[in-house]
């Protein structure tokens, strides 16, 4: 394993016309490890991660994939160099089948590299021809945490996997992270559960106002610093 | 009985006609949002090449090929120069179309001159249909719309590329996410509507005045059925191509070609008021 | 546009003289021009001020023509004309009055239907003409019209067509400074916002498109003796078009604009059309590159390189002498949420969302992304339609109202994304909110509202002291002004209940202090009830007398924020899956 970060984001600042939302971010994500975001709701989380998946254009700091430079990158060029995505909201096409929204980017159609999340989720695997907008609110995340998983190659970027799925699977995801992980692929998790939180992440950053005000390497008392400055 | 039989075969041959003519216009302003005011002129280009291929003295079925070629390239630079800028300022595209159509009547004018011209008839025999004569070619053209329509419902609901496409529609965001170029595909999407535009000129330049200003109809026409029968489904397309050629057929038999025009333009600003949605809403 | 009275009186005088310095041919050509350019002044108010495109506007110029050439064919002279004048200009104004109210209904904003509409009109009129031989005297045209009796159409009738112009471009002058005029310009810019403030923006756009139309039906009653023959061309596409092209090419934001596109083009098209084979090509070409990168015109354009030279008036500092007040109207503050269902496709947005509202101050409603909060303003305000369940506010159902109606039951809104009328400046965006719900019908055309004041007006210029400069662009303030001047529009309506989505969002935190303040301050002073999303509990926490905790499309608790922070459902929402 080369010693480059999988993931740098240096003094990632962006918002929605002139309107700044998430100010200054600095992080890297090392290969084979999980950075996780978390933070109260409308504080630039999401931001963060359309700025690095290329949905918003920063206005300013970087941000490289391994050895590319792709802060202006088009979001389609990512994929291709190794970044998978599963937003949070709105996360497969209602209309489209499961089948084809698990393989609608692939050119193949083919299934193979599902093999092992289906086995691990078999309730996506039975309703392949069936209409995602069929699905409930959780299969919908797992299906969209798959599909993220299965393109990318180098790092998966997930916007609070969690959020709507029932707590084996919850921890099912957590297994599989782990397992990616150790295969040396990388991981940046919005999340708001502390609990898939304290079990993946090797790194936590917490926002507020659109800025970091807090990063701890794993093992720190993260819950209770969470739990003090969310206020709840 | 007789009568009632005409009246059928007229309604399927206005119902048919109606559904391919729009059909570029529902792809373009159904699935992208664009609302082509260029769009009769491109039915317009195809029926130019249909008399361009004439007066070189080449077989009609030439003009097909020659049309796709025109309207491909035509509507490829216009998406490149023109629509791709403006995919988020609906009324700048109205305007900015709007303008082309002027342009393209302008230097087809130029070309082929204001008169009106009109393209040999292929398959001048008739038919015996349902105990009625019934123009060869009339019937033919049903034919082939039918199996066009088949085959594209067929391609966009297995095909890939009808999924990738769908899948912008639904959510463009999530469409790049995955790795989807989207603003290709919105390209070959518009050139892709444009084109059947152009196909649908050649194929009745044989029965109808061939005109710089022919387009217009077409436009109009087109729009007054994607307002009755609702944006961005194929059902849509067929409910209203039959709603629209129905009253228009049915006030033009009864009374005369403007009462059809009146009435199709009465539904159309009823439907806007009372349900803009149209008949098949997705929304 | 506002061209002072100086420049307006040089104007006509240079117009008047053109029969003696260029002889009657040139003014008779001129004379047409100028009838064509009338008309395109009505397409720039509909198109320029108001943002709506005509495509079909020769139809009403073809019917004011119709009329007054058949009324002059009686032979029956001024007797004949001067009623049938005024025909051609209420005939079209009632049927593009008609048009617009039931095209715009329920269409916002600039899309393509109106435009569509227009021209589908423009082409029935054209059947129409042909097809009606015996009223028209179908392709050939209706021939044979007379001259006004003692007005040779060579010669003095150029000097009624320029009296024609001035009284039409003293008419629009007058609309376009007028507090309706404002308020076309503000459905240009942000027609929803307009919305909020009680506005049917529909009826405002119909009215400006009957105005249109009766400028159109003057223009097509002067062209009738001009010309001495009106054929099916003058109700047709062409000429729609071409005063599309005039407008657009002139200048579209101004009144002198259209009239200088009209003669420009008109001159310059009887010297090239015949000798320059590519002349129709060009004008497409430049009317494309006007709409892109022109958008003002070559009126615009002129006007630019005028105000090098000629420094711009600065916009007088606003007077308001005149305090007005709004009936205090002082009713229950009743809100209930009853079993409210809304969907979005197959998502569930609002689950039955159930709750009450009976008490005066400040009711926060918090919870994760997704449950539901700001759709449930949405519903009240007739943004979202309501599938089952209903909202009654003061025992009225508010279930799928509309916008426009929920703020005239003293409902106020006030968006999470800030949402002013940029293009306006701050007075004039004033302006608006304090007429909310006080213009009576006679006070839209009188400069009397510009006047206007409150009580409210001065606390908030008080508190905020950026609102004092009324002359800058809403555009240009800063967001946490844009956020500040958005609120103060929003409260100077005076509404008995007003929703506050994310009021702080991007705000600084000095900022975000003075706005709670604010907040704080007018709910006390005021006893309205008040209903706040919000994100950040150090808001909530300094504002809220009751919280409602909302999480999938339902309330989960409601009640002080002590006991909503101790329930261990809210903990766990918020926390994710931690137990």
């Amino acid at each position: 394993m080369s010693d480059r970060p999988q993931l740098a984001i240096d003094g990632l600042t962006g918002g929605y016309g002139d309107i700044v939302v998430l100010s200054g971010f600095t992080a890297t994500v090392d290969p084979g490890s999980t950075a996780c975001v978390a933070g109260r709701n409308g504080v630039g989380k999401t931001t963060l991660l359309r700025l690095v998946t290329g949905a918003l254009a920063p206005v300013a700091g970087r941000v490289r994939l391994g050895d590319a430079e792709i802060t202006h990158a088009p979001r389609h060029r990512r994929l291709r160099l190794g970044m998978g995505y599963a937003p949070q909201e709105n996360v497969v096409f209602d209309d489209l089948t499961v089948l084809e929204n698990l393989t609608l980017a692939a050119a193949d159609r083919s299934l193979d590299r599902y093999d092992e999340l289906l086995d691990a989720f078999p309730r996506i695997g039975e309703r392949l021809s069936q209409r995602a907008g069929t699905l409930s609110g959780g299969e919908k995340k797992i299906l969209s945490f798959c599909r993220a998983l299965a393109e990318a190659t180098e790092l998966v970027v997930l916007d609070e996997p969690s959020e709507g799925v029932q707590p084996e699977n919850i921890a099912l995801m957590t297994g599989i992270i782990e397992a990616e992980k150790a295969k040396g692929r990388s991981f940046l998790i919005v999340e708001q559960n502390l609990g898939l939180i304290e079990v993946v992440a090797d790194a936590v950053h917490l926002l507020d106002h659109g800025e970091c005000i807090y990063s701890a390497p794993a093992g720190a008392d993260v819950r209770g610093e969470l739990s003090r400055r969310m206020r709840l | 009985m007789e009568l009632i039989a005409t009246h059928g075969l007229n309604f399927l041959y206005a119902f048919a006609t109606l559904a391919l003519v729009v059909l570029g216009l529902a792809v373009v302003f159904g699935l992208l949002g664009v609302m082509n005011m260029a769009h009769g002129e491109f039915v317009m280009i195809g029926a130019y090449s249909a008399l361009a291929v004439q007066q070189a003295g080449l077989p009609f079925l030439f003009a097909i090929p020659a049309a796709i070629a025109v309207c491909v390239v035509i509507g490829w630079l216009v998406e490149w120069g023109l629509v791709r800028h403006l995919y988020k300022r609906p009324f700048d595209t109205l305007l900015a179309t709007w303008g082309l159509a002027i342009l393209m009547r302008e230097v087809v004018e130029a070309i082929f001159g204001r008169e009106y011209q009109s393209v040999d008839q292929v398959l001048p025999g008739t038919f015996s249909l349902a105990g009625v004569e019934y123009p060869a070619y009339r019937v033919v053209l049903m034919g082939i719309i039918a199996v066009l329509f088949g085959a594209l419902f067929a391609w966009y609901q297995r095909s890939n590329a009808g999924a990738r496409v769908k899948a912008m529609v639904q959510n463009p965001a999530l469409a790049a996410a995955m790795g989807i170029d989207t603003e290709r595909l919105a390209r070959w999407t518009f050139v892709f509507g444009v084109t059947t535009a152009g196909l649908a000129g050649v194929l009745l330049s044989p029965l109808v005045r061939v005109e710089p200003f022919m387009g217009l109809d077409y436009l109009l026409s087109s729009f007054f059925i994607l307002v009755v029968g609702g944006l961005g489904s194929l059902e849509g397309l067929i409910v209203g191509s039959g709603v629209i050629g129905g009253t228009d057929i049915f006030l033009s038999a009864l009374f005369d070609k403007t009462s059809g025009y009146l009435g199709v333009l009465t539904i159309s600003i009823v439907f806007l008021w009372l349900r803009p949605n149209g008949i098949v809403s997705r929304l | 546009m506002a061209l002072s009275l100086g420049y307006s009186a040089a104007i006509v005088v240079a117009l008047a003289a053109v029969p003696f310095a260029w002889g009657s041919f040139t003014a008779f050509q001129l004379g047409l021009y100028l009838i064509y350019g009338i008309a395109a002044q009505g397409v720039a108010l509909c198109w320029g001020r108001a943002g709506f495109l005509p495509l079909g506007q020769a139809l009403f110029f073809g019917i004011g023509a119709y009329i007054v050439g058949a009324a002059l064919k009686t032979g029956a002279g001024w007797a004949a004309f001067a009623p049938a004048i005024i025909a051609a200009c209420v005939l079209p104004a009632l049927l593009a009055g008609l048009v617009g109210l039931l095209v715009f209904n329920r269409q916002i904003g600039s899309g393509p239907y109106f435009s569509l509409i227009t021209l589908a009109l423009a082409m029935l009129g054209f059947q129409l003409a042909n097809a009606l031989d015996w009223l028209t005297g179908g392709f050939n045209g209706m021939t044979g019209i007379p001259g006004l009796p003692g007005i040779d159409p060579f010669g003095s009738y150029y000097f009624v067509i320029v009296a024609a112009l001035v009284i039409s471009t003293a008419v629009l002058a007058l609309v376009a400074s007028s507090p309706f005029g404002q308020l076309l310009s503000a459905v240009r810019d942000n027609e929803e916002r307009l919305q909020f403030f009680g506005f049917a923006t529909h009826r405002l756009k119909a009215a400006s498109f009957a105005i249109a139309g009766a400028v159109a039906g003057l223009a097509g009653a002067l062209y009738a003796p001009h010309q001495g023959i009106v054929t099916p061309q003058t109700v047709g596409f062409l000429l729609s078009a071409e005063l599309v092209i005039w407008t657009a090419v002139g200048g579209r934001f101004g009144l002198l604009g259209p009239v200088a596109g009209a003669v420009l083009i008109g001159f310059m098209a009887s010297g090239l059309r015949n000798s320059f084979a590519y002349w129709e090509i060009a004008i497409a070409l430049v009317f494309i590159v006007v709409v892109l990168r022109l958008p003002a015109g070559l009126g615009g354009l002129a006007a630019g390189l005028l105000g090098r030279f000629v420094p711009a008036r600065s916009q007088l500092v606003r007077e308001r002498p005149q305090l007005v007040e709004r009936s205090p109207d002082a009713g229950n503050c009743d809100l209930r949420f009853d079993a409210v269902h809304v969907r979005m496709g197959t998502v569930e947005i609002l689950n039955g969302l159930e709750f009450t509202v009976d008490q005066p101050g400040v009711h926060c409603i918090i919870g994760p992304n997704g449950a539901g909060k700001t759709s449930a303003l949405n519903a009240l305000t007739g943004r979202l339609p309501v599938a089952h369940g209903d909202i009654v506010w003061r025992g009225r159902s508010l279930a799928n109202t509309r916008p426009y109606l929920a703020a005239r039951h003293r409902i106020g809104r006030k968006f999470q994304v800030p949402s002013v009328f940029a293009d306006l400046s701050v007075g004039q965006n004033l302006d608006i909110a304090l007429w909310s719900g006080r213009l009576a019908w006679f006070d839209y055309l009188s400069p009397a509202p510009f006047g206007w004041r409150t009580g409210a007006l001065d606390d908030l210029r008080d508190r905020f002291g950026f609102l004092a400069d009324e002359t800058r662009r809403a555009g240009e303030l800063s967001v946490g002004e844009r956020q500040m001047l958005d609120f103060s529009m929003t409260m100077l309506a005076e509404p008995h209940l007003v929703l506050l989505d994310e009021p702080c969002a991007g705000l600084s935190p000095a900022e975000t202090g003075a706005m709670i303040e604010a907040i704080a301050a007018i709910s006390a002073d005021t006893g309205l009830v008040t209903i706040i999303v919000e994100h950040d509990m150090a808001v909530v926490e300094r504002l809220a007398d009751r919280v409602i905790v909302m999480h999938q499309g339902e309330v989960l608790t409601a009640g002080a924020m002590d006991e909503v922070r101790a329930d261990q459902r809210v903990q766990a929402v918020y926390a994710g899956g931690t137990k």
